[in-house]
């Protein structure tokens, strides 16, 4: 079959007939679709244009190599982790500190899915969301009520409540997090509670 | 509401691709779609940092390009081997062809030399 750029197949499709036939020419059309966010990891840690261009690369370079030697069940968790693993490097050669590897993450994710898919099929949880929403603190539960409720973008929450974009975004983050951190926590006391008493 | 509050928890968002992303990156996406990226971007660590990383791109205009010349390099990168074994099939096969040929004929002259020393 005669590699083509088909948005329809999917990355595993794609890595599978790299599997069956080596012709690299799978991974030229896998990758591909990674470039813009390869370079935007890259520039974020190595800060400079021309470095971030080498290092995609690099990356490229590396992906194809270690792709004919092993099979990678998560491609887009691995080639994130591949990409920053190569800056950290890069950054210790120029720094000499050292710093740490993250092949932690490569197999984080899915389990981290589930969790939270469990968590959304639970009848109980959406009566706890409401309550757990009040729990946070005034900033978070702003900036959360804004951007999933409201449906307001970065730039017009930042304009509504005069934080700015960065302060915004963490506190959506750490308020989604807190949310989560409350209702487990929530649904195991209800689960420790005898009904009735 | 019910569904909304759904979103918080929610990490299913749907695949941000390219063009999207440098639209968003270059301010030219209408509120909902924004919102959409932002939503995705906040269920994945690798979109984020590369968010992060291509909003310190001076140009960003110029994103697009240097994408695409980092993609035609990717492309030589993938071809060339292929390319190669292609050409060392045409160079292998007139070899291949040549050793036949001496082959048959060195077998034909054993044959006749075997058969004179036998006759005499």
């Amino acid at each position: 079959m005669k590699p083509e750029l088909n948005k329809d197949i999917t990355d595993q499709e794609l890595l599978d007939r790299f599997y069956a036939d080596k012709n690299n020419e799978w991974l030229g059309l896998l990758l591909q679709r990674y470039t813009l966010l390869l370079l935007g990891v890259c520039m974020k840690y190595l800060k400079n244009e021309e470095e971030a261009k080498d290092a995609v690369q690099q990356v490229f370079l590396k992906v194809i190599q270690e792709l004919h030697k092993y099979k990678v069940a998560y491609f887009k968790s691995w080639l994130y982790m591949v990409a920053k693993n190569h800056c950290l490097m890069r950054l210790r050669e120029k720094q000499g500190k050292i710093t740490a590897e993250l092949n932690e993450k490569l197999t984080a994710q899915p389990h981290e899915e589930t969790d939270t898919q469990n968590l959304l099929n639970n009848d109980r949880t959406l009566d706890l969301m409401e309550a757990a929403l009040k729990e946070l603190n005034p900033e978070q539960r702003q900036c959360v009520t804004l951007f999933y409720l409201e449906k307001k973008s970065y730039q017009d929450v930042s304009e509504e409540t005069g934080f700015s974009l960065l302060q915004v975004k963490s506190y959506i983050q750490n308020g989604k997090r807190n949310l989560k951190i409350l209702i487990e926590k929530k649904l195991t006391d209800n689960k420790g509670r005898v009904p009735g008493k | 509401m019910d569904e909304k509050l759904k979103d918080i928890l929610s990490n299913l968002s749907t695949e941000v691709d390219q063009e999207t992303l440098l639209q968003y990156l270059q301010g030219k996406l209408p509120d909902d779609k924004k919102h959409e990226v932002e939503m995705h971007l906040l269920n994945s660590e690798f979109e984020e940092d590369a968010v992060e990383g291509l909003q310190a791109f001076k140009d960003k205009a110029q994103l697009q390009y240097m994408v695409d010349m980092l993609n035609r390099d990717l492309k030589k990168k993938t071809e060339k081997k292929k390319l190669r074994r292609e050409k060392m099939k045409i160079q292998e096969q007139p070899w291949l062809y040549i050793s036949l040929l001496i082959l048959l004929i060195l077998i034909i002259i054993s044959y006749i030399i075997v058969r004179k020393l036998l006759s005499e």
